[in-house]
């Protein structure tokens, strides 16, 4: 391969990576308004409906401590469910079928970009 | 009283009352396949039994008599949260996918829409009521309420008191309008007029006041999800009682107060419905005979009181004549 097209491909891969990255966390924000009634991502808000999603990326399924977790999430958790962005992924897409039972009424978040945007957000908010 | 019911279809169980309370029958009806998990229920007079299958944007109508279930598509990227029957005889809905109010003509299935304002964004819409005057009145749980007159097709929308949080609302037989805040832990009374919300604090902090119904003397019922409580406003008095429902950790999600002013609740770590009588201040209770039924709303008519068991793909009736 020639020096140019090297450079060409080199380029092309970084492009793929920043567009497979998503890196629109400001549409992800808008989209996390369809989570925004029962989830916060600012630390110490900790009385809504659901978990406060702040550094939820790596933490393992309904282990957030003081949370009173549904029986099907605590056990999907104990069965080695860790939230990464695949598995985030795949609960948005359908949550009542990634985790039968989940307490969670939000309706499948069907579009991709929407869920890339959203678990963007969510992994900025985490830092 | 802790009584399983043995639903599965089509009638089952005649339960033995508590003291002084009808007995009651239970009747289960499975939805179908791309019209299940009904998150809330709403049945007419005509007894016709509708219901939002929220996951696939859609509103179910249930023939009880039949158990025939149709469907109507309420369009791409429906999920309804909310629905009652209209004083029109007509189902309206909180079609928070669309973030629209919603009304479709009972025998035609025409589906018409009132959006909101493209200004206000996302809203999640959740619950609707109806004034005495024909309007509709409705929560947004991103931390609104608002108003349409479907006469004129005027919609306002008012910034919530605290935020976030706006969930359950109803209207008191003396025509008034209340809201829960499950966030905000708080009910709210809603001047007609002028559109203006009241703060109302429940005796207990952070109780996460999350449905409201009224009995026929205008007070006013709240399930408590944090707390486990059933509480009561008195308006009259400017007064709380407040009760704790059954179990070690209760949560109360639905609340409902039929034409006897017994109040029905759902309670989800016991995967129950629960009853309570006033008059005797008992409680009992009647299990699912499913995992996770997920009560989240309850509903009914003289002798019925139905709540849609959104984890279980089916609604179920308690027949108290």
């Amino acid at each position: 391969m020639s020096a140019p097209a090297a450079a060409l491909t080199a380029a092309a891969g970084l492009l793929a990576v920043v567009l497979a990255a998503g890196a629109d966390p400001a549409r992800g924000e808008r989209v996390f308004q369809r989570c925004f009634a029962c989830h916060s991502v600012v630390a110490g808000e900790d009385t809504l409906a659901g978990p406060n999603l702040r550094a939820v990326l790596g933490r393992r399924a309904g282990t957030l401590p003081g949370f009173r977790f549904s029986p099907a999430m605590a056990g999907a958790g104990a069965r080695g469910l860790v939230w990464t962005r695949t598995t985030l992924d795949a609960y948005l897409a359908d949550p009542q079928a990634y985790v039968p039972g989940t307490e969670m009424a939000m309706p499948p978040l069907t579009e991709g970009d929407d869920r890339r945007d959203v678990i963007d957000y969510l992994e900025l908010a985490g830092r | 009283m802790r009584r399983a019911i043995q639903a599965l279809g089509v009638v089952l169980l005649v339960l033995l009352p508590a003291v002084g309370q009808p007995q009651v029958s239970v009747q289960a009806y499975d939805l179908p396949r791309g019209g299940g998990h009904p998150h809330d229920v709403a049945v007419g007079a005509d007894g016709i039994v509708w219901y939002t299958a929220q996951r696939d944007g859609k509103l179910g109508r249930l023939d009880p008599a039949s158990g025939k279930v149709d469907l109507v598509p309420l369009g791409r990227g429906a999920a309804p949260h909310g629905v009652v029957v209209g004083p029109d005889g007509a189902p309206w809905v909180t079609e928070g996918g669309t973030n629209s109010i919603v009304r479709v003509d009972p025998r035609t299935r025409e589906v018409k829409s009132w959006p909101l304002p493209e200004a206000r964004g996302y809203v999640n819409l959740n619950t609707l009521t109806f004034d005495q005057r024909g309007r509709v009145w409705f929560t947004g749980q991103n931390g609104v309420y608002g108003r349409l007159d479907p006469g004129t097709g005027e919609m306002k929308v008012w910034d919530a008191p605290r935020g976030r949080g706006p969930y359950g609302i109803a209207t008191t037989p003396d025509g008034a309008v209340y809201y829960a805040s499950l966030a905000g832990s708080h009910i709210a009374r809603l001047d007609l007029d002028t559109g203006a919300a009241t703060v109302i604090e429940p005796p207990t902090k952070g109780q996460g006041a999350r449905r409201v119904w009224s009995d026929s003397r205008g007070r006013v019922w709240v399930s408590e999800w944090n707390s486990g409580n059933v509480s009561r406003y008195d308006p009259r008095a400017n007064d709380w009682k407040t009760w704790k429902l059954p179990g070690d950790a209760p949560r109360a999600y639905a609340v409902y107060v039929d034409d006897q002013d017994t109040v029905w609740l759902s309670e989800w770590s016991a995967n129950a419905m629960v009853r309570f009588d006033p008059r005797t201040e008992k409680f009992e209770t009647f299990p699912s005979d499913r995992r996770g039924a997920n009560v989240r709303q309850i509903l009914g008519r003289p002798g019925e009181v139905w709540a849609p068991e959104s984890g279980a793909d089916r609604l179920v009736v308690y027949r108290t004549k």
